[in-house]
């Protein structure tokens, strides 16, 4: 469990994490989501003991990570993917970080297999490809098997196959009991992987909510209907409790009634429909109305979406 | 048990160290030329000698051998930062301090390694150049028995470490290579020779010999009054200062490295 408590952090004028309280549970996938620039990668680094925070503490397993005696124990994290150095074999840069622990080279072969590494865990980690050095970070941030695993970006220059590796060995760790924190700007591959969402915008929390809640806080069912007789169409669903704003003359929206009882009640008074159109807010939808007043660099959005 | 130790960070470090090829490039280049260089100064001490230019002098002798030490230790002082400027600039330090979240550990674990692997090469080194120069020289040659000789190679070899372990320092409060090296050959190299002409003249007596490279040549050199505008330390005088040097530089690089976000 990672329990983050009034977290602060400034660079100079600029507050890049702002009096961030949450609570990271154990069992689930965790997304961690925002805007670039929202402060994902910094409270993540400040949970790991690699920035120090203005004020505010972050803790795994009730301490902060930097007084745990075994933190690989404790937390795995991939914050970029090049955290190795070029010179080295992919074998050599885990076994080192494996020997300050005191962790078996078993332990380095395994994760280099659950990485998919084995083949290249020879070869110096300088020729990796994008994709190659992000499983690399994993098997790194995997090596001390960690009841917590925070990842920055997993999927960055992953290919397709890679992807779905990373989906399931996410839904495995979660599975298992462990904690899992996975940072990113894209709503639709936290739709796929997450079970729970942190919405963070200008360091600031938008919302913490499991993803089925924040589709159905945000996104209230509606239905748009189109027909000649719109008016009367109007009084009858009014008179059966529904909301409904017309949007135009012969089209409405309605809410407080599906699209089979509209389609059903046209049928039964004999009134034509022109269209039946359910509207169901997507995750994207929810999440540019949570962060749109919070978006930081206006500009970038339409490219980072 | 898992858990952080020093001993294990320091395992950890080694496996490091050996890891890359560039250390043993560096250790093999550094041995190379240091004995290359000895030989050379011999050569021509002794050709000095047999001309009759000079008279031979068994202080002399075991002093030409180490003319050229400046250069390792300029090299090995170079390797020594980038222990600590390569993990900055190739990102590894993230991993290496979410591995040694304590911080402090790695530095001196760093130094550790880097002081035993750099006695274990240059000692031999320092040894094997030591040999080669007095053969060059011939007959007048000094052998390790005559007085100074021994001091005069565990010296040099002590002043290679220091410099690792200075350049090790340097590269954790600078992070950055080119900065490190900069500082490293200014400070180390150039500095000390524009403070001579910079101090009054009994400032200058009581500064110079305490500058790292004064106070190595202390360290190692046979013949203290030296041809140069001050007098040196005493040898033990010297490695004390040079040791002083070394922790001032260590410390200063722990106070970055556990205080700065990395």
């Amino acid at each position: 469990m990672i329990e983050i408590h009034e977290l602060t952090k400034r660079y100079g004028d600029r507050i890049a994490v702002d009096n961030l309280s949450c609570t990271v549970r154990p069992g689930q996938v965790t997304g961690f989501l925002g805007p670039n620039g929202a402060g994902k990668s910094t409270t993540m680094r400040m949970i790991v003991g690699l920035d120090r925070p203005a004020s505010g503490i972050a803790t795994i397993a009730g301490r902060p990570y930097t007084r745990h005696a075994a933190p690989l124990r404790q937390a795995g994290a991939l914050l970029e993917a090049k955290s190795f150095h070029k010179g080295r074999t992919a074998f050599h840069h885990l076994l080192a970080l494996a020997q300050t622990h005191g962790i078996p080279p078993a332990r380095v072969w395994d994760v280099l297999a659950l990485a998919g590494l084995e083949s290249v865990a020879r070869r110096r980690a300088g020729g990796f490809s994008l994709g190659m050095a992000q499983r690399l970070g994993i098997a790194a941030a995997l090596i001390g098997d960690p009841a917590v695993i925070i990842l920055d970006e997993p999927v960055n220059g992953l290919d397709p196959d890679g992807v779905i590796w990373i989906r399931t060995l996410l839904k495995t760790l979660a599975a298992e009991g462990r904690t899992v924190l996975i940072s990113s700007h894209l709503m639709s591959e936290m739709a796929v992987t997450a079970d729970h969402l942190l919405i963070i915008g200008r360091g600031r929390l938008l919302a913490d909510t499991p993803v089925q809640d924040l589709i159905a806080r945000v996104g209230v069912n509606q239905v748009l209907v189109r027909s000649p007789q719109a008016t009367d169409l109007a009084e009858l669903l009014l008179e059966r409790a529904a909301t409904v704003t017309p949007v135009e003359p012969g089209l409405l929206r309605v809410r407080g009634a599906s699209a089979e009882s509209i389609g059903e009640l046209a049928a039964e008074k004999g009134l034509v429909l022109y269209e039946l159109a359910p509207q169901r807010a997507s995750l994207e939808q929810a999440y540019l109305q949570l962060t749109r007043a919070a978006v930081e660099f206006g500009t970038d959005r339409g490219g980072s979406l | 048990m898992t858990g952080v130790t020093f001993g294990r960070v320091a395992r950890s470090e080694w496996t490091k160290l050996r890891s890359l090829r560039s250390t043993w490039i560096i250790l093999g280049c550094t041995a190379i030329l240091t004995v290359a260089f000895s030989a050379a100064f011999g050569h021509g001490y002794g050709g000095q000698i047999r001309s009759g230019e000079v008279t031979p002098s068994l202080d002399k002798a075991i002093d030409v051998t180490f003319i050229g030490l400046d250069l390792s230790a300029l090299i090995i002082g170079v390797f020594g930062i980038l222990q600590m400027t390569g993990e900055h600039g190739s990102g590894l330090i993230r991993a290496s301090l979410t591995a040694v979240a304590r911080r402090w550990p790695l530095l001196l674990a760093k130094a550790l390694v880097l002081a035993v692997v750099t006695a274990a090469v240059l000692g031999p080194t320092c040894l094997a150049a030591f040999g080669v120069c007095q053969a060059m020289i011939g007959d007048p040659g000094a052998g390790l028995g005559d007085p100074g000789a021994l001091r005069a190679v565990a010296g040099a070899t002590g002043y290679a470490v220091a410099m690792a372990l200075f350049g090790l320092g340097l590269g954790a409060a600078l992070r950055h290579t080119a900065v490190a090296i900069t500082v490293f050959v200014a400070g180390l190299l150039i500095l000390p020779a524009m403070l001579g002409p910079a101090l009054p003249a009994e400032l200058e007596h009581r500064v110079l010999p305490y500058v790292p490279i004064a106070a190595a040549q202390a360290v190692y050199a046979q013949v203290p009054d030296g041809s140069g505008p001050f007098s040196l330390l005493s040898p033990w005088s010297g490695l004390f200062v040079l040791l002083g040097w070394v922790i001032a530089v260590l410390a200063v690089g722990i106070v970055v490295l556990t205080r700065r976000d990395a």
